[in-house]
């Protein structure tokens, strides 16, 4: 009798797990149903993975082109993603997610987000995974050391720490050009140039544009030297989403010719842009 | 109710059954297999992580985890005695520490002690190893002094009041009689926090690390961009429960032996002395 009552109760926990897996599968099943379908957004045919929402993947923190200020996001990717979400009638919703998920296609594949506006460089190996925008920024890979310390290249790092980012195209960099040193792979930006400031590594490779904008206020260091890796930021979508990439193209070619390029640029570097 | 109790129970396991054949079959149906073999099944990628996924990242991620847990158990000894001394403020500052740290997520001791230490002393250089085996000892001991207060006290009292009869002092009862005890008794639960630390170990990449330090998940996270898949992580993942499962069935095996012994050695009489 003991046994018995005991048993029905073990049935009923087992079959509870079932359940909510069973629901959890036909929850997913609606999800994708509904981003098949598309919300109907502006004027174009754009599909969001969020009704009423233009979802950015990026890797905080970037600054300039993405880091919190007052509880929200900012930067110049922001406002740039920010004329496309207006043309949509959509808010911009920005989440915050490793790079590595952002630049391996992986999160837009995921459908966690519409685009990825990450400070992200053009390439080759991350085209196979997601498609990549016109080209909005210029980039190099620069050096970022302590003054006084004596590190002016590659070379002079020889036997010392070089602090890199995972997933980043400077970390392939060094790979191949930073012989005999020893590098150390950081999971974002942020913990990268701490890790430079307390000291714990020699020095830092990133873009040169957050690494200009880091050493105005921490002016005890200096990008010592930049690598002549010509490289140009673009905006991800998941491979295939035409309907977006042409409107973001349409933004990205509009705001060069208007002037509003020009105007987010000053507004988040303090100077007029070199080049477009 | 018409049917019988039998037929109920029947019902009610065949119900159970349905319902894991359904699910499988709706899973079956509905994922897609070939990108689920692309993202997670390359072969020539998991080649390629071999040997350095177990004689460097698998390594790692057992003497980090072995370091934390030693480090965590020789701080938890004094903080279980303290816990339980008849001194109140030591009672106070061991109950204060293992509620501040075992209510504080493991990354943020991880990050607090790795960025927090060279901040506060300018110009220490943290070790990597030395900074790992702070941090997640700190997690741990949390855990293991709650762990083994709970195991001196089930030390039946009769175990001190013996050796006290027999002359022992305070000091050498509690070293000798009791704390070999607790252990015994609080060996599989430990075995269970050396599962956890492994598992948190993986949170060292947020330090940094060079290739020779990378642990098991950064290494599948590096592996995973080089190689852009998910192979990698899977790797990873299978080297994990190469070192978890075994010890959950060590768990498991001390458990039952324990179990047993305990029945042999009644607390009632509380004069049994056997070892």
């Amino acid at each position: 009798m003991a046994r018995r009552t005991k048993l029905t109760k073990l049935t009923k926990l087992a079959v509870l797990p079932a359940l909510t897996l069973a629901m959890a599968l036909a929850g997913c099943g609606d999800g994708g149903g509904e981003t098949d379908e598309g919300a109907a957004g502006g004027e174009s045919n754009v599909q969001l993975v969020n009704e009423g929402k233009l979802t950015t993947c990026t890797g905080l923190p970037y600054k300039p082109f993405q880091y919190e200020e007052g509880g929200d996001v900012v930067g110049f990717d922001v406002d740039l993603v920010d004329l496309v979400a207006e043309d949509l009638g959509v808010e911009q919703e920005i989440v915050d997610t490793p790079f590595d998920g952002i630049q391996s296609g992986a999160d837009l594949n995921a459908g966690k987000c519409d685009l990825a506006a990450a400070g992200m460089t053009i390439t080759d190996v991350r085209e196979k995974n997601l498609d990549f925008s016109d080209p909005y920024f210029e980039a190099t890979q620069a050096l970022l050391a302590k003054k006084g310390s004596g590190v002016t290249d590659l070379a002079s790092l020889s036997g010392k720490k070089l602090a890199v980012q995972n997933g980043t195209t400077g970390f392939d960099y060094a790979q191949e050009n930073a012989k005999d040193v020893e590098l150390v792979n950081f999971e974002d930006l942020g913990l990268l140039l701490t890790a430079v400031e307390t000291g714990q590594v020699d020095a830092g490779i990133n873009d040169n544009g957050v690494l200009y904008d880091w050493v105005k206020e921490k002016t005890d260091f200096e990008v010592t030297t930049e690598f002549d890796t010509g490289e140009e930021y673009g905006i991800g979508v998941k491979t295939g989403n035409k309907a977006l990439l042409e409107l973001i193209n349409k933004h990205i070619a509009e705001a060069k010719s208007s002037g509003k390029y020009d105007e987010i640029y000053e507004k988040w570097f303090g100077k007029a842009p070199e080049s477009k | 109710m018409a049917l019988s109790r039998r037929k109920r129970a029947r019902l009610i396991r065949g119900t159970q059954y349905a319902i894991l054949v359904v699910v499988a079959v709706v899973f079956a149906l509905t994922a897609d297999w070939t990108r689920i073999q692309q993202a997670f099944f390359r072969p020539e990628v998991v080649r390629e992580m071999f040997p350095d996924v177990i004689t460097v990242a698998l390594l790692n991620t057992v003497i980090y985890t072995g370091l934390g847990f030693g480090f965590g158990l020789a701080l938890a000894i004094p903080l279980a005695l303290m816990r339980l001394s008849s001194v109140a403020p030591y009672r106070w500052i061991s109950g204060i520490y293992v509620e501040f740290f075992r209510g504080l997520p493991a990354l943020l001791v991880i990050l607090a002690v790795g960025n927090g230490v060279p901040i506060a002393f300018p110009g220490a250089i943290l070790n990597k190893y030395l900074a790992l085996m702070v941090a997640l000892g700190i997690v741990g001991s949390a855990y293991m002094a709650e762990t083994l207060r709970a195991g001196i006290q089930a030390v039946p009292a009769g175990q001190v009041e013996a050796a006290r009869s027999l002359g022992m002092s305070p000091m050498r009862t509690t070293i000798w009689v009791v704390i070999p005890q607790a252990f015994k008794i609080i060996l599989p639960p430990l075995t269970n926090e050396l599962i956890l630390l492994t598992k948190d170990s993986s949170l060292a990449l947020f330090l940094g690390a060079s290739i020779s330090e990378y642990e098991l998940t950064q290494f599948g996270r590096v592996a995973l961009n080089q190689y852009q898949s998910l192979t990698p992580v899977l790797v990873a993942g299978v080297c994990y429960l190469i070192i978890t499962i075994p010890l959950s069935y060590l768990s498991r095996y001390l458990e039952k032996r324990g179990g047993g012994k305990k029945i042999s050695s009644p607390e009632s009489t509380g004069l049994d002395v056997t070892p």
